[in-house]
């Protein structure tokens, strides 16, 4: 539930939305998402709404470009006012001719096969002329300097290049206001930063007002100039859009001597293509080792190579009894009952012993007989790591269980590695996440291009900037590592 | 305009329309000679008029063919008693002219189907012939473009297809020996493949209805695509093959 008020800051300029006392509930729960939800946004300005996930914020996201109550029956009660008039006294699609939004999922947001048929749709929703679409188009790709992708596929660019060309379809509306949930959650750091400062020039030249939905503001740098949270049921309306970066309690190391896995020289080809080349490491009980490095780079390829779901073109595997475990970056991928415990329970190799003691120590006892797909995704990525472990996997690969996930969900995630890495299990997790990394990491692997840059000590590798950012990655916000330990 | 691309370049819903009605008429011709003739024609016209890849559609006419001789023989062998003179004696089995006559025409049928729909599936880009469907006969956009999603959403569902594939691998699904077991274990995808996809197409519809898609008939095209006169000379060309072996096979019959 979600409750959010401010004062009133004394601006200038016109105001384009104002909300009044806005209680939104969906029809199928019992409580509010929304409660006495009140603000002011101005013209021009730069607002960040932040908040943990499901705390409503794209909720009132969607209220705004009125995609809800309509589409989802739900009931809303207080006034939402877009510049003078009564949000409900807009005709379909009016409003979102004055507003544009950009939403988070790169793959989810386009109807069109190239840049140009997608834009064109979007100037024909708008009955703009045939005449000037032809201009507007070249213009919106000019200024977001996207012109030579005018007739590229939009399903073969990168999650980067999706979110720009999503924003410049935005440019095309000619909008007033410009919505952005959570547009960077599926980029990596060095992406996002590049968007980020693309953005700021944008909308310096369009002077749009911007409203953004955003769990964490690392990458936003001081782009935007107020912030608005949500915290459960308390008011806040904060200066400080900069946020202090979380901070983790650096671990104590469990690492120990005993090898428990080894790559020698592995090499991975799909379809002719060679994914990866020559990679050798080890990993330790009781260790944590990060492994990074730009989209598309090979980490998923690397991880489904070690614990036997790729073949091997070269190179062996040492690994005692089993495969490492692997967890996706949807854990439900690896779902394959209805329930949580016959979940655990599936592979035949499970150790039915182990699987009371397993439950408890992940807290799935609760929620034993719930359905898999029906659980919170700090849930199934417990569930799916349980089903690992009673099968007594030496390892654990973890594929971007960062990504997406609030402050609350990172920490729980950092007790969840250390405490499995206590236990004597090695744990190899994939991320951008550098600030999540530099907090659990003893060793950090870069892989580049199919090929391991090198295995570096955690302490060492941080101070290296050029380093990381020729792995697209950025050093972790200040502070970091003086936690606690 | 250069004539090996007519067909490519002629408007889709007016080829789509052609195509029918060809089908349709077809269908009320029982003589071997139409269907053979139409095929020949169709055949010359794609020739002419195109530049699709031949070995492709050697390779796409091939389970038509054997479609086609399935036909033939199940309809000489087993079809009901036709009446005319016996051609042909084969220990029990008697072959008269009315009934190699009907199988042949009744195979013929079947490829002349087949090559006048590749026809329109080799010279058809999709994407244009919805977007022509929408302006020519007024398809509603809300079909169309759902169409046009879920035409877009092909390749992203065969990836998450893959990638549940390859984790399933890990838990021991999908590698059973046997193929109907590994078919029956298929089972176990749909879930996640559905919650994904229902996933994916609710945030697509938002994103349509964000760019102030409201489904009403559109009033500009950033590419109209017209009916022009070339289009009318083609509508013309199929009618007179239609006619032509129509005719020509009525004709052939009676003498």
């Amino acid at each position: 539930m979600g409750k959010l008020k401010e004062k009133n800051a004394p601006i200038r300029t016109s105001i384009v939305m104002k909300l009044d006392n806005v209680t939104f509930r969906f029809p199928e729960d019992d409580k509010p998402i929304l409660q006495d939800v009140s603000f002011v946004i101005h013209q021009g300005e730069r607002v960040v709404i932040t908040g943990q996930s499901g705390s409503g914020k794209s909720t009132l996201l969607y209220l705004i470009n009125r995609l809800y109550p309509a589409n989802c029956d739900g009931i809303l009660s207080g006034e939402i006012t877009l510049w003078d008039r009564q949000h409900e006294d807009y005709l379909p699609g009016e409003v979102n001719a004055r507003i544009a939004t950009v939403f988070q999922d790169p793959d989810a947001q386009f109807c069109m096969p190239t840049v140009e048929e997608e834009m064109a749709f979007t100037l024909e929703n708008l009955n703009v002329p045939g005449i000037e679409m032809e201009k507007r188009i070249t213009e919106a790709l000019e200024a977001t300097e996207l012109t030579h992708l005018r007739h590229t596929v939009i399903q073969t660019l990168s999650g980067g290049m999706k979110q720009r060309v999503a924003t410049a379809c935005a440019v095309l509306m000619q909008p007033e206001v410009l919505l952005l949930d959570e547009p960077l959650s599926h980029l990596d750091p060095f992406t996002a930063r590049e968007y980020v400062t693309w953005l700021d020039e944008l909308q310096t030249k369009y002077g749009w007002t911007v409203v953004a939905v955003e769990h964490r503001l690392d990458h936003w740098g001081d782009f935007f100039n107020r912030r608005l949270q949500f915290v459960g049921g308390f008011v806040e309306h904060s200066d400080a859009v900069v946020v202090p970066p979380i901070v983790f309690n650096k671990r104590k190391s469990t690492l120990t001597t005993e090898t428990v896995f080894e790559a020698q020289g592995i090499s991975v080809e799909v379809n002719g293509k060679s994914l990866l080349e020559d990679v050798s490491f080890k990993l330790k009980s009781g260790e944590i080792a990060v492994l990074a490095g730009p989209n598309g780079s090979g980490k998923s390829t690397l991880f489904k190579a070690i614990c036997g779901i790729l073949p091997l073109a070269k190179g062996c595997i040492e690994t005692g009894r089993t495969y490492p475990g692997y967890v996706p970056q949807s854990p439900e991928h690896l779902f394959v009952t209805q329930r949580v415990e016959d979940e655990v329970l599936f592979s035949k190799e499970a150790v039915p012993e182990l699987v009371g003691d397993m439950m408890r120590r992940l807290r799935l006892d609760d929620i034993a007989d719930s359905h898999p797909f029906a659980i919170s995704h700090g849930q199934k990525r417990r569930t799916a790591i349980a089903a690992m472990l009673t099968e007594k996997r030496p390892v654990l690969l973890l594929d971007e269980p960062t990504s997406g996930q609030d402050e609350a969900a990172l920490h729980e995630l950092h007790r969840l590695v250390h405490t499995r890495a206590a236990e004597g299990l090695a744990v190899l997790i994939v991320t951008h996440d550098m600030s999540f990394a530099a907090s659990v990491a003893d060793t950090v692997f870069l892989l580049k291009e199919g090929q391991l840059t090198g295995q570096f000590l955690a302490e060492d590798v941080w101070q290296n900037e050029s380093l990381l950012l020729a792995h697209s990655l950025l050093p972790p916000s200040g502070g970091i590592l003086y936690g606690t330990s | 305009m250069v004539l090996h691309e007519q067909l490519h370049e002629m408007n889709p819903a007016m080829k789509f329309l052609v195509v029918v009605v060809s089908m349709l008429t077809l269908a009320w011709f029982f003589n071997p000679w139409t269907p053979a003739l139409f095929f020949v024609g169709v055949v010359l016209f794609q020739f002419v008029c195109s530049l699709i890849n031949w070995k492709l559609w050697l390779l796409l006419m091939i389970p038509f063919v054997i479609t086609a001789f399935g036909y033939l023989w199940t309809t000489v062998l087993f079809a009901a008693e036709a009446g005319g003179t016996v051609i042909w004696t084969w220990k029990q089995f008697e072959v008269t002219d009315a009934q190699w006559t009907r199988a042949l025409s009744l195979a013929f049928r079947v490829i002349a189907f087949s090559s006048i729909s590749l026809l329109f599936a080799l010279t058809t880009k999709p994407v244009t012939f919805v977007i022509s469907l929408m302006q020519q006969f007024r398809l509603s956009p809300k079909l169309a473009y759902g169409i046009m999603v879920g035409y877009q959403f092909l390749p992203v569902v065969k990836e998450e297809f893959i990638q549940i594939r390859h984790a399933h691998r890990l838990r021991g699904v999908g590698v059973e020996k046997w193929w109907w077991q590994r078919i029956y274990g298929m089972r176990r995808l749909l879930i996640p493949l559905l919650a994904a996809a229902v996933r994916k197409a609710e945030r697509a519809a938002f994103a349509m209805e964000a760019r102030a898609f409201t489904g009403k008939p559109r009033t500009t095209f950033f590419k109209p695509v017209p009916v022009r006169i070339h289009d009318w000379i083609l509508v013309f060309i199929f009618v007179m093959l239609l006619v032509i072996s129509g005719l020509s096979g009525v004709l052939f019959m009676n003498n």
